[in-house]
């Protein structure tokens, strides 16, 4: 799997997220010529206002080897995007992030978690008792009754890190271009694909399709039916308050996710979706909605309850059927890539994504990281209807 | 609408128009409910006019000194008070509003969504956000702020008084400050003696009255010796921690003044926060330099393009200064054409040829307007402001910062705000968004338009967490928890234990 020199680009990303900016990073880095088009501005949906969780506490366990690797490059990320750009993305690990049982059903699935991943060899998840539980989290109701601690995790800020790791993959040589939306995109007789963009005509010998919510989308207009679910994701922030907290608290059935940013806003999350509008290109927060996730904050922290929101977000993501993205090769198309579908929690693993799709491709060899996110590992779909989705 | 209305009409803000338009809409047996933030009707003109009267005789003289101007609201408030079906619930903010006629409210810790078929917006409007060299320093203040004081805290200031910008509500401010006993240092208008012979071009008979009021505060000025400069540019405000001095261009030599208070004023702008973030169109004025809605005469707002939250028609109407900067009169002629446009289309028969005489009223009222316009152009703001002057005071960013990232070929609005934290304050953008807008333009003179304000989402008003939580009013349909449902499983079935 020589890179090829003719013509155009070794690579052709569809989507600037962060995923896409990460793969081309790693490519690029690897010697391979990369182009990136975007059809807004790279980091607009989930990439950039997503919660910022660097997080393996709760994760599904096939995603457990990217995320740990993904742990590491976290904790040296001026190594792959500089100096400069890893300080702006705030990065905090060690911080905690802890998982709350406020009735005893939650409890029970702790320790059964706790104990399936102890089985299993994974030894970052512990139980934690009531006492240190309320001796890290001030401020925590009295009736919490403990809850799962993952020391490393951490957070960082979501917008700088894609902003960053945009900028390191130009640095390497990528060329992203923005606002730029492909009409359209087929395999060329001889291998390879040409794609026809608003910036013109552009060959590639391979094509990454990292277009997050819209990732179905593309695979459809290509024949293959990849189902994802676009939900727009909502988060909270608060006015600025004196620093309290440093773990990231997450509810187990609760929508219920929240940590301090830098600046002392609080952020909150729990996975409470507002309204997408996938052909708008934008989605809307819902209020109603947001209710429940401020309701569960406050009945784990009573004294928040004066706090104010300034602000809420919503950000464009695709989730599959089965809770973890699609990585591969597609199964219809030589030359073609799907990195899609991180269904929320897609920001932590990207350095690690990047890195093992890029090794995968330049060395001909599947990463077996990257196995349980086959693409065809979902029994056969029916073909999906262009709209349906919507 | 699915859900129950909570009433035929809400209106949001109890100034002269929303007053009006309830009155009106009431009158003819509309169940109408009127959220106001404040805790008195009045908006900002009549602002605790209501307290200030029952206060009497220990108020006669501020009530002397803001003038009849400001008593001639006692009718209006109290026939607003006095009409039955006006459900007025004060000391009450909007943080939310849908074109389909939701509206999401506040009082201290209680919150909630309300739904009328009819909505109108009666927000008013602001004082034109100035950016200048030292603007944020304690001991500047706007003259808005100095008025709320006077009416609502009964205070006023003291020391070495320095009022400077532009607009009618500056002369009548220094007039009112005059009656108290407080001398001003100077009043340095950025208006020029040339802009008063421009506007009396345009000049409609209606304004005449207006023109000699304002002409009588000028002449008790002189007449009280206060020193009055006008065309000044270039103004500065300086001081360590605090005001001590401001800097100004005047006659062409620059002049430096000690003082502990500068008062601001460039003129009044809609208010149309609430107006953007429930999707609605807003038009630019390039010589205003300000946003105002897309309304037909009767207030009927349009959506603007693209998607949106909420289907169906829009079920807004704009009334007062929120829709078109006309003052307390205007602003009382509209509200009660809009409220009249509202009848008609629920077939009362009050409605329909009531019409067109309170259209005419609406012109009418409005006709001194463009002479006002003419006279008192944006001063201030007229140049954007040198780099070191901050632009957005929530978050302290410069202009400089915002120059800079424009220059490195950023065109984006709220890439800029993600970025920088521009407009991510308290504010949400309001004072810094049309600053902001403007640098866009001036980094691509050939932009038809600038871009629309900063991407608003509720709440629009800071929301505390408890309210939120305990919120009423909930859309059953749309509060269904949409989650992302992607807790692990934890498997234990292969384990000896289990």
């Amino acid at each position: 799997m020589t890179p090829m020199r003719k013509t155009g680009n070794d690579v052709l990303i569809i989507g600037g997220g962060l995923q896409g900016c990460s793969i081309a990073l790693f490519l690029a880095r690897a010697g391979w010529r990369v182009t990136v088009v975007e059809k807004n501005l790279a980091g607009r949906h989930a990439s950039g206002v997503n919660a910022g969780g660097l997080r393996s506490l709760m994760r599904d366990v096939r995603e457990y080897p990217l995320s740990l690797r993904a742990m590491d490059m976290w904790a040296n990320l001026s190594d792959f995007v500089g100096d400069a750009a890893a300080e702006a993305c705030e990065v905090r690990l060690g911080t905690s992030q802890i998982a709350l049982a406020m009735d005893t059903a939650e409890l029970q699935w702790c320790e059964a978690r706790s104990h399936d991943m102890r089985r299993r060899g994974i030894q970052s998840e512990e139980l934690v008792a009531p006492v240190e539980l309320h001796r890290l989290l001030p401020g925590l109701a009295a009736s919490a009754l403990g809850g799962l601690i993952s020391r490393r995790d951490g957070h960082a800020n979501p917008a700088n890190a894609a902003r960053a790791f945009r900028k390191a993959a130009e640095a390497a040589g990528v060329r992203i271009l923005e606002q730029c939306t492909m009409r359209d995109l087929a395999p060329k007789a001889a291998g390879g694909w040409l794609a026809d963009t608003d910036t013109g005509r552009i060959e590639a010998e391979w094509v990454l399709n990292c277009a997050g919510a819209w990732g179905s989308d593309v695979a459809a207009r290509l024949g293959e039916t990849l189902p994802i679910k676009v939900t727009a994701l909502s988060m909270m922030v608060t006015a600025r308050v004196k620093p309290f907290i440093a773990p990231v608290v997450i509810g187990i059935d609760q929508p219920l996710s929240f940590k301090q940013s830098a600046v002392g806003s609080l952020v909150i999350g729990g996975g409470i979706l507002g309204k997408p509008c996938l052909d708008g290109d934008t989605s809307f927060t819902i209020m109603d909605r947001m209710a429940s996730s401020a309701a569960a904050t406050v009945a784990a922290f009573p004294i928040l309850a004066g706090v104010p929101v300034v602000r809420t977000w919503t950000g464009l993501e695709g989730a599959t059927p089965d809770g973890i993205p699609f990585i591969g090769p597609s199964r219809r198309h030589p030359g073609l890539w799907h990195v899609f579908g991180f269904c929320g929690h897609g920001f932590q693993l990207a350095p690690a994504v990047g890195e093992a799709v890029a090794q995968s491709l330049v060395s001909g060899d599947l990463d077996p990281r990257l196995v349980p996110f086959a693409v065809d590992r979902l029994p056969p779909q029916p073909p999906r209807k262009y709209e349906a989705s919507r | 609408m699915m859900l129950a209305p909570d009433a035929d009409a809400i209106i949001i803000g109890a100034g002269p128009a929303g007053m009006s338009a309830a009155i009106e809409l009431a009158s003819s047996g509309c169940r109408v409910i009127v959220l106001d933030m404040q805790p008195s009707p009045g908006g900002q003109v009549y602002r605790s006019l209501d307290e200030n009267m029952q206060a009497r005789p220990q108020t006669d003289d501020l009530l002397s000194a803001l003038g009849p101007a400001y008593s001639a609201g006692l009718p209006l408030i109290a026939r607003f008070r006095a009409t039955p079906g006006i459900e007025y619930r004060p000391s009450t903010t909007v943080w939310d509003l849908r074109a389909d006629g939701t509206v999401g409210w506040l009082d201290g810790e209680a919150a909630g969504y309300l739904r009328a078929p009819h909505v109108i917006l009666a927000c008013g409007a602001m004082e034109r956000p100035t950016p200048f060299p030292g603007w944020t320093l304690p001991g500047v203040m706007t003259a808005g702020a100095v008025q709320t004081l006077l009416k609502a805290g009964r205070l006023k200031p003291a020391g070495r008084i320095v009022l400077a910008g532009t607009g009618p509500l500056i002369v009548l401010l220094a007039d009112q400050l005059r009656r108290l006993g407080v001398r001003p240092a100077l009043i340095a208008r950025t208006d020029r003696l040339k802009d008063k012979f421009t506007a009396l071009k345009t000049l409609h008979p209606t304004g005449v009255p207006a023109l000699l009021k304002g002409l009588g505060w000028l002449a008790r000025l002189r007449l009280a010796g206060v020193p009055m400069q006008t065309g000044i540019s270039g103004l500065e405000a300086h001081g360590r921690g605090r005001l001590t001095s401001v800097r100004m261009i005047a006659a062409g030599r620059t002049i430096e003044i000690a003082c502990d208070l500068l008062v601001v004023h460039d003129g009044i702008v809609p208010s149309t926060d609430l107006a953007h973030a429930a999707g609605l169109a807003l038009e630019w004025l390039k010589d205003d330099a300000s946003w105002r809605p897309r309304t037909t005469l009767d207030g009927r707002a349009e959506m603007a393009p693209g998607p949106a939250l909420t289907m169906g028609p829009c079920r807004i109407r704009i009334t007062g200064d929120a829709r078109r900067i006309g003052g307390a009169d205007a602003a009382v002629a509209h509200g009660r054409h809009a409220a009249g446009a509202i009848l008609a289309e629920l077939g009362h028969a009050a409605g329909k040829p009531a019409a067109g005489l309170t259209g005419i009223d609406v012109q009418r009222a409005l006709a001194t307007r463009p002479f006002l316009d003419a006279a008192f152009p944006p001063g201030l703001a007229a140049q954007l402001p040198d780099d070191a002057a901050i632009v957005c005071r929530c978050e302290e960013i410069t202009a400089g910062a915002l120059r800079a990232m424009i220059q490195d070929g950023t065109s984006d609005m709220n890439l800029i705000r993600g970025t920088l934290r521009c407009g991510m304050g308290a504010c949400q953008g309001r004072s810094c968004a049309a600053t902001l807008a403007r640098f866009l333009m001036e980094a691509d003179p050939d932009r038809p338009q600038p871009p629309s304000p900063f991407r608003a989402r509720p709440p629009v008003r800071p929301l505390p967490l408890g309210a939120l939580a305990n919120m009423t009013g909930l859309d059953p349909e749309l509060a269904q928890i949409e989650s992302l449902d992607d807790k692990p499983e934890a498997i234990i079935e292969n384990d000896t234990h289990a």
